[in-house]
């Protein structure tokens, strides 16, 4: 597929869309955009950077970019469905989202807020403390503030309350979406004129789900509905520790299977080992032995219940049941037993573990000079084998085995992100990370593992194996994007 | 040899490849989500949500492109570096227009010096032969003719002491102190000049004002022209070579002497004299006890509010940060003490005012932006010079906080903040009055001497 590479007189088009103070082609602007080592290694400078703020804006740019063949790439503003994929070849226009960042709506009856894509996770949850403060948005844990709430739906991403309700796109109602053949969809119950987003599926078929994952390649979502959740006052964490990946994910997997009761009171549960820790400093700032950390109370794997509760009687035996459910299982079914105890947090630990959102997956920079999630879904019952060959994989680079994970749906899936801290201004290091992702995607394809936020060059493989799948996702997208103009390179579609 | 632009840039290279455009740079309070506040308020510049984060980068603020908020900078730092950028006067005019305070620096969690690098990058940028903007050459050549940026006639740099009767101090020969007045306080606030030298002869300190001192140089190091501002480097550390100490009443000039000239001046060179702002003697002073202030009617009941400069506040508290980090061995260790002695710092004014409250009635209330996460005045980076409206709007912004807290006073202790906030409370009609800590003190005749100051007080620290 070829396409166009914008000049001026398609610069003067978009200014014509959106005035002249919100598309540029100045080079340090367009260059600003750069975003490599994040959350791929993969980044182009776009030709031209456009910033609308209305949805027929957007809808005039698209029609536009799609007669003239220039590739469109939106980004929402921030790290989630931001920066996180960013425009590859043929860069083509990029569309900045940013100041699309109006909170439309908050219905606390119905339970949902109506949102742009611009609205980042701390504008919202600043928002809703103000003005809603017994509710709160199902926004990203570990994302960083300025990320933006449909970003990580569109990414495939989770919550704050993930393991409780599921993925973040099951968070979402319904949505507005304009794709390139000049066409304005609205889903869910909203595909009727006066309906409120009180119904995802409508009138049927869902069609919101195939925007998940998306990254941009199918359309541009200008508004959605996501639901909002009650902020109850009573909460803690729960914290075990123990010797292995796999004592983690069984224990966890038991709280999950209760499915009712406790596990819906565990909104977030999430664990890892202990270089997680380690790697928010300097490498040659902090010790790398596990005594040094084990000295400091520092488990080698642990696993955090962020328990929820309506009264602190509620709360108090959701953090017995799992206490009890934990010494059962050491007793009876651990692989170390003796290594399996509870992770007395401190209250400022805790108080830190619960703050939302937070920078937690931030400073693995610190480590050396850039870091990269690659992160992948399994089945709840084989992240530990996951965890367990990607670390090795990551020791053998010399890398550090760093391993975060967690539950999504009451342990239906996990979400494994291991981090990839390394020196970025080293080619050298840049081929050791796409080494280590080449030789986990192949032994991850073929246990049917799926990547998460796919890498357009080494993920590929996925889409290929998929055949069928595929044919139809590609049929799809010429039906909305005939001329195949956006973010081409993703979900392995031109 | 002295280093250039690009030489900084190189050696800063790790900490730009760091940035992962997280974007937490853009708020105050990133890490503070929750962070209860004093609510929205509606002033002169629009409405602002005094609650959990806000955004607080000014050339974000002002311009909204990702270029113009830091990430986009480091950014742009990152593809000269790789070669995917070359520098022109395009790439100039988006590098420019930052207040360089260091907002973004205080919130990375990945510790990237941010200010250090827009810096360097401006410096590269005039390396590389594009030109100053009009403004920033017209300062440049005033500076190179006059040593100082206003166009001020040198014999005319301690009118203001010879004028309020303080020229017995001007090239006092037995003096070990030295008081570096700075071209804002020499030529356009000699209020604050006058406060701090009347406030020293108060305590009784033999200092002197050296005569052959010129601009620190701190607008060009800030606007990139190191050539410039390492002249003038070189000419105050050989005028200033012989005192062992130097006081200062300038944020802008303290921060100069005490953390850039270390950072541009040879391999192996250091200061030859230690340096400190009036405003810790004062602090110091009333922690011992020596000094306390006076009751007064007029100030009673006002309510006080204060603007930390970002010279004396973040910029500091960030080369503090760097500094123990680059000491220590064991960082999750050292990080607790690293915050506590932000923490110190960011009192030090603040046990001024919280005196001033006990002794003479004002009424201190702190806006919602303070400390590591305080508001700019949108002086600074060669802003005002070279974008005066931009900076007078972000002063606005600032103005607009104190407002919010229902502050009569704005005080702060950096001349160039004053005179933004000054300019842009009369332009946007704020009705405050902006005032100097120590030139509140001198004003209002609020010093008390218990005990004179000793000379280890006056030449410790």
């Amino acid at each position: 597929m070829s396409y166009k590479a914008p000049d001026e007189k398609d610069l003067e088009a978009m200014i014509g869309i959106v005035g002249k103070n919100y598309a540029s082609n100045n080079k340090a602007i367009t260059a600003s955009y750069l975003a490599k080592s994040v959350m791929g290694l993969e980044s182009q400078i776009p030709d031209i950077v456009v910033r609308p703020k209305y949805t027929e804006e957007i809808r005039k740019i698209l029609i536009y970019c799609s007669a003239e063949k220039i590739a469109v790439s939106p980004i929402s503003g921030g790290l989630s469905g931001g920066f996180a994929c960013p425009t590859i070849k043929p860069a083509g226009v990029l569309l900045d989202l940013g100041r699309m960042n109006r909170i439309l709506e908050i219905d606390e009856a119905n339970r949902y807020a109506i949102v742009e894509p611009g609205v980042t996770n701390g504008g919202l949850w600043a928002y809703m403390e103000k003005y809603h403060p017994d509710w709160a948005p199902p926004i990203a844990d570990g994302a960083p503030p300025a990320a933006t709430v449909m970003g990580d739906a569109i990414d495939r991403g989770f919550s704050l309350y993930t393991s409780s309700v599921g993925p973040q796109g099951d968070n979402f109602m319904c949505a507005e979406i304009v794709f390139p053949n000049g066409d304005v969809v609205r889903t869910g119950s909203w595909a009727l004129p006066f309906a409120k987003p009180f119904y995802k599926f409508g009138i049927g078929p869902d069609m919101w789900s195939f925007l998940m994952g998306s990254q941009g390649a199918l359309g541009v979502v200008t508004k959605a509905a996501v639901k909002i959740y009650p902020h109850p006052k009573h909460k803690t964490v729960v914290a075990w520790g123990m010797s292995n990946p796999y004592d983690m994910q069984d224990l966890t997997l038991e709280v999950g299977h209760q499915e009712f009761g406790i596990s819906h009171n565990t909104v977030m549960v999430q664990g890892g080992n202990y270089p997680l820790v380690m790697t928010r400093w300097p490498k040659d700032k902090v010790p790398h032995e596990y005594e040094f950390f084990k000295e400091i109370g520092i488990p080698e794997w642990w696993m955090n219940w962020e328990c929820w509760a309506q009264t602190q009687e509620e709360l108090d035996y959701v953090v017995k049941r799992i206490n009890s459910m934990a010494e059962d299982f050491k007793k009876n079914r651990a692989k170390d037993g003796a290594a399996m105890k509870p992770w007395e947090l401190h209250p400022k630990q805790i108080a830190s573990r619960m703050k939302k959102p937070n920078k937690i997956a931030v400073p693995y920079s610190f480590w050396d000079a850039g870091f990269l999630f690659i992160t992948w879904y399994t089945p709840w019952n084989e992240c530990a084998e996951f965890a367990e060959m990607y670390n090795a994989e990551m020791e053998k680079r010399d890398i550090p085995p760093v391993m975060w994970i967690a539950s999504i749906e009451r342990c239906r899936q996990a979400i494994c992100m291991p981090i990839i801290c390394f020196d970025s201004t080293k080619d050298e290091d840049f081929e050791k990370v796409q080494d280590l992702n080449a030789v986990t995607t192949e032994y991850s394809l073929k246990r049917g593992w799926l990547n998460y936020r796919p890498d357009p060059f080494i993920h590929i493989q996925a889409y290929y194996q998929a055949g069928m799948y595929w044919k139809y996702l590609r049929a799809f997208k010429k039906l909305v994007d005939p001329n195949m103009i956006m973010h081409p390179g993703r979900l392995a579609l031109p | 040899m002295a280093k250039t632009g690009m030489d900084r840039l190189n050696e800063l290279k790790k900490e730009i490849f760091k940035c992962i455009h997280c974007k937490a740079c853009r708020f105050a309070y990133s890490g503070e989500p929750s962070r209860k506040g004093i609510g929205e308020f509606k002033g002169k510049q629009g409405t602002v949500l005094y609650e959990g984060m806000v955004d607080s980068c000014p050339a974000g603020i002002e311009y909204g492109w990702e270029a113009f908020w830091n990430a986009g900078k480091i950014w742009i730092a990152r593809s000269i570096l790789s070669g995917d950028l070359e520098f022109t006067e395009e790439v100039r005019d988006v590098i420019l227009p930052c207040i360089t305070c260091g907002q973004c620096s205080a919130q990375c969690e990945n510790k990237i010096p941010t200010v250090d690098i827009i810096e360097s990058l401006r410096a590269a940028c005039v390396e590389s032969g594009v030109p100053l903007i009009d403004k920033h050459a017209l300062v440049d050549g005033l500076v190179k003719e006059r040593n100082n940026p206003y166009g001020g006639a040198a014999d005319e740099r301690f009118k203001w002491a010879k004028d309020a009767g303080l020229d017995k101090f001007v090239n006092n020969k037995d003096a070990k102190i030295a008081y570096y007045v700075g071209c804002t306080a020499s030529y356009r606030q000699i209020e604050v000049a006058i406060a701090t030298a009347k406030l020293f002869e108060q305590l009784g300190m033999n200092f002197t004002l050296i005569e052959d001192e010129v601009c620190c140089g701190s607008p060009f190091f800030r606007i990139g022209e190191v050539n410039t501002a390492q002249t003038l480097m070189k000419k105050n550390l050989e005028a200033f070579k012989n005192v062992k100490k130097v006081y200062f009443s300038c944020a802008g000039c303290y921060r100069t002497f005490t953390i850039d000239y270390p950072k541009w001046m040879a391999e192996g060179e250091k200061l030859p004299f230690k340096t400190q702002h009036a405003f810790e003697l004062v602090a110091k002073l009333i922690q011992d006890k020596k000094i306390k202030f006076k009751p007064n009617a007029e100030l009673k009941g006002k309510v006080v509010t204060y603007h930390d400069p970002c010279h004396t506040g973040r910029h500091f508290a960030i080369d503090m940060e760097q500094e123990m980090i680059k000491e220590s061995k064991n960082l999750m260790f050292d990080s607790r003490k690293i915050k506590q002695k932000i923490d110190e710092w960011f009192e030090i004014p603040r046990i001024i005012l919280k005196k001033l409250e006990e002794d003479v009635g004002i009424v201190f209330k702190e806006m919602y932006r303070i400390k590591l996460n305080s508001m700019c005045c949108g002086a600074g980076g060669g802003v005002r010079a070279g974008y005066p409206d931009f900076s007078l709007r972000t002063a606005s912004l600032r103005c607009d906080e104190a407002n919010a807290v229902g502050a009569d006073i704005l005080t702060t202790e950096c001349p160039f903040c004053w005179r933004n906030l000054s300019d842009s409370n009369e332009l946007y009609e704020h009705d405050l009055m902006v005032l100097g800590i120590l030139q509140m003190i001198t004003e209002y005749e609020l010093l008390d001497i218990l005990q004179k100051p000793t000379e280890a007080d006056l030449l410790g620290k």
